[in-house]
């Protein structure tokens, strides 16, 4: 199900505010509200999902970028700040010499990229008012006059001004008095809530056309263990991966938030899932987004190195040697247990099967390899064993934790 | 107020515009009821939403006592993944191989098969577990089945329905759980259906919510639902709002195969298995009897496209039993009319060895019907050697010098 809105404020987004300040804004809704109505005629209710829908789009804008074969040239960002810091993911469209940005409010900008998380596989981009030259000035048509002539000032300074955002920063942990202005993200998530994720999939629309919604409910949380056309994908953290078909050409990027307009994530790349071999439709959570953001924004100005952590596996021995044949392809078998090895000391012993190394089903010998390599070697880890018709758990303790 | 302004949407009118509206607003509060009533609706509209996934959390609820997480290790090993710049490498070997026997039962698609967890429903509290056959199309050496307690136990796989893509596990356990099941007469069309399912790991189902679309698809045998199914709920548990279970999730097509309807994962056209079919078919498996998809045995015309007339008949064979010779053509099956030999196909592709089938056959003008009982495809036998190219329009043998044959 797609929705596409007009920019009218609905009541809803005013019932919730109560202080009097936002009480005197949110009467100015009701003139939304008439006005909406007239326009939308007979559709006056429209289901529920205004306010949320009304959020996210004005929160996200629709990138133009670098393309090449299958990879397209355009995607969704979110924006997190009023002076125009929008992130999106790390995709070819950044490599673009020019990166384009157009708002909800169909004002256009030049983006340029802060920093880059390859490991998170996320972009920080910067937004810049384009030249007046460049057409800003064709879409003023709604707008008063105070706020154009911020507008332009801001543009002066070559900084944008006033942009809807979300406010990453409070939510999951708020810690002291901020301003209640934005939008945050949200401090809790169950299995069936409604999510809609904001968007430009497929770049169905069009310069100041409303991006596309898309309806669903949130499925679960889980680790991304996925590739991306013969490559596995970099990031492996949490996502959260929702019913609807979110991950679609334009549509990474997008913002996903629930019922009430709060953030959740941004929805990811178009990815396979190793699991279950599906195109997965996921964001990644509000709280990754937020880690990255306090990396990039250091408070002594300090730019932090992302260093992916991969051990090397001849550092790790857990006196387990496995059966190896020639065939590649055989079940990972405990062949011998070295005497008084941590994995002695576990319990482990010899013609037991490997079933899962913490926590995630080995196929085979080799399965069992990388997924040993992958483990960091002063950690414990925890395997399940078959030992006859029996299943059992053991902790192995590397020594000496190195 | 003003570092405020700057936030606020293009179309927010300025303070001075605020205190305007906000005395029209009054106003309009007061005299009119119109905009009352709209907005009172919209309020409506939200509350009930805000309330459906309160329903749906508490369905999740209901269910996560009564389902499983099932691993399985080792196996037939999944097909390479085929992508396009792998093609180099060759088309998958099922193919070449099905080519070499026309009644090998292929997978039905080239989707490679899951390498995580798949879910099961808890049946009975003496540890049944049903599920969908999806989930063992390699074959394993071990399943495990994770109860939500958290104990992993070694599970049997007692049989399998490779028609409606049901199977049955046993594990050694007492007082389990079991779900509330509904009636496929109490299920409507439009009605909210939540799939639940274990297929991306871990202790939390993941959900899918969707309407039920239609109540009697793939001849009669599953209801079908909007609700996103795909390996992540395979074998998992489709529920009413009641958390009633409404069917088992699985793969299905009009088209036979393990694996045929897996590609539709995701596409909103979702089929369960309702409970008096599983009724049915758990009281079956349950003796160790597995269902298998039935075959004919016989191969069909292809410089015939727009008909059913068959070449050749394997022997033995059901086709075989019932006296079908070379140069019949099928016209009607199971009551259908039959214009090509796919149509048959989908006719037939819902039975399993041992169902029968009444054929309407044509032969020298004359119509005729008979009752075919499927078998497997492992009791077929070769098909014999055609002499010379089989011409439609040669006389042909007498039906009782075909059956001595036997």
């Amino acid at each position: 199900m797609m929705f596409a809105v007009g920019a009218w404020k609905h009541p809803l987004e005013c019932w919730r505010r109560s202080d009097r300040k936002r009480f005197r804004r949110g009467l100015t809704c009701w003139c939304g509200v008439l006005v909406g109505v007239g326009l939308a005629g007979p559709m006056a209710s429209g289901g529920g999902f205004e306010r949320a829908i009304e959020t996210a789009s004005s929160r996200v804008v629709k990138l133009y970028g670098l393309g090449a074969g299958l990879q397209a040239g355009y995607g969704t960002g979110i924006v997190i700040s009023d002076d125009g810091l929008v992130l999106t993911v790390l995709s070819l469209l950044v490599d673009a010499r020019s990166i384009r940005a157009v708002a909800w409010d169909g004002s256009r900008f030049e983006a340029e990229v802060v920093r880059r998380d390859l490991q998170r596989q996320l972009v920080l981009l910067r937004l810049r008012p384009e030249e007046a030259s460049a057409g800003g000035a064709a879409d003023d048509g709604g707008r008063t006059n105070n706020e154009a002539a911020m507008r332009d000032a801001g543009a002066a300074q070559g900084e944008a001004r006033g942009m809807l955002y979300f406010d990453l920063e409070w939510g999951i942990e708020s810690d002291g008095e901020k301003e209640d202005t934005a939008p945050r993200c949200a401090t809790a998530l169950e299995p069936g809530e409604w999510v809609l994720a904001a968007g430009n999939p497929f770049k169905v629309a069009d310069g100041p056309e409303p991006v596309s919604v898309v309806r669903g409910v949130y499925s679960t949380r889980t680790h991304l263990d996925a590739r991306r056309r013969v490559r596995d994908f970099p990031y492996t953290g949490e996502v959260l991966v929702v019913d609807a078909i979110t991950s679609n050409p334009g549509g990474e990027g997008s913002a996903l938030v629930n019922l009430e307009g709060a953030l959740l994530g941004m929805v990811g790349r178009v990815v396979v899932s190793n699991r279950t071999h599906t195109h997965l439709n996921y964001a990644v959570p509000c709280e990754v987004l937020r880690a990255f953001l306090r990396e990039s924004l250091p408070v002594d100005g300090e730019s932090l190195a992302i260093a992916p952590t991969v051990s090397d596996p001849e550092s790790i021995d857990y006196g387990i040697r496995v059966a190896r044949t020639g065939y590649q392809k055989v079940l990972p078998f405990v062949e011998r247990v070295r005497r008084g090895s941590p994995a002695a000391r576990a319990g482990v012993r010899a013609d037991d099967l490997i079933l899962s190394v913490n926590g995630r089903t080995i196929a085979d010998v080799a399965d069992y390899d990388a997924r040993v390599s992958s483990l960091a070697p002063d950690r414990p880890v925890e395997l399940v064993l078959r030992r006859g018709r029996e299943i059992l758990t053991v902790i192995i303790e590397p020594e000496g934790g190195r | 107020m003003k570092a405020q302004f700057g936030r606020l949407p293009e179309w927010a009118p300025s303070p001075r515009w605020a205190t305007v509206s906000a005395i029209m607003a009054c106003g309009l509060l007061s005299a009119g009821a119109g905009a009352g009533d709209r907005t009172a609706a919209a309020k409506d509209d939200y509350e009930r939403l805000r309330a459906s996934q309160v329903v749906f959390r508490s369905v999740v609820e209901k269910l996560r006592p009564c389902l499983v997480r099932i691993d399985t290790v080792g196996g037939a090993q999944p097909r390479e993944v085929l992508l396009p710049t792998d093609e180099e490498e060759g088309a998958p070997s099922g193919r070449r191989r099905a080519s070499q026997n026309p009644f090998r039962d292929s997978p039905g698609s080239d989707f490679v098969i899951a390498d995580g967890s798949t879910t099961g429903l808890i049946q009975s509290p003496d540890g049944y577990i049903i599920t969908s056959s999806f989930n063992f199309v390699r074959d394993p050496v071990l399943i495990s089945v994770t109860l939500p307690d958290g104990r992993r136990l070694a599970a049997d796989l007692i049989a399998r329905d490779h028609v409606r893509k049901i199977a049955l596990l046993k594990v050694e356990a007492t007082d389990l759980p079991t779900p509330v099941w509904k009636s496929r007469d109490e299920v409507r069309v439009g009605e909210w259906a939540i799939a639940l399912g274990l297929g991306f790991g871990g202790a939390e189902p993941s959900v899918t919510v969707g309407i039920v679309s239609a109540l009697s698809r793939m001849a009669g045998n599953a209801i079908q639902t909007d609700a996103k199914l795909s390996p992540a709920n395979y074998g998992g548990p489709l529920c009413d709002v009641r958390g009633r279970v409404v069917g088992i999730c699985v793969p299905m097509a009009q088209r036979p195969g393990e694996l045929a309807g897996v590609e539709l994962y995701d596409a909103g056209v979702g089929f369960v298995v309702f409970k008096e079919r599983v009724e049915e078919i758990v009281a079956r498996l349950k003796k160790g009897e597995s269902f298998y998809r039935g075959w004919l045995g016989m191969v069909s015309d292809p410089s015939a496209p727009h008909a059913v007339i068959v070449r050749n008949v394997a022997d033995p064979s059901p086709m075989r039993s019932a006296g079908i010779v070379p140069g019949d053509r099928i016209v009607r099956a199971a009551g259908q009319e039959i214009s090509h030999f796919g149509q048959l196909v989908q006719t037939l592709n819902m039975l399993a060895a041992g169902d029968s089938v009444e054929l309407d056959v044509e032969r020298e003008g004359a119509i005729f019907s008979v009752t075919v009982t499927l078998a497997r495809s492992a009791d077929l036998g070769a098909l014999p050697e055609l002499s010379e190219p089989f011409d439609p329009s040669a006389p042909l043998p007498p039906p009782d010098e075909e059956e001595s044959d036997e």
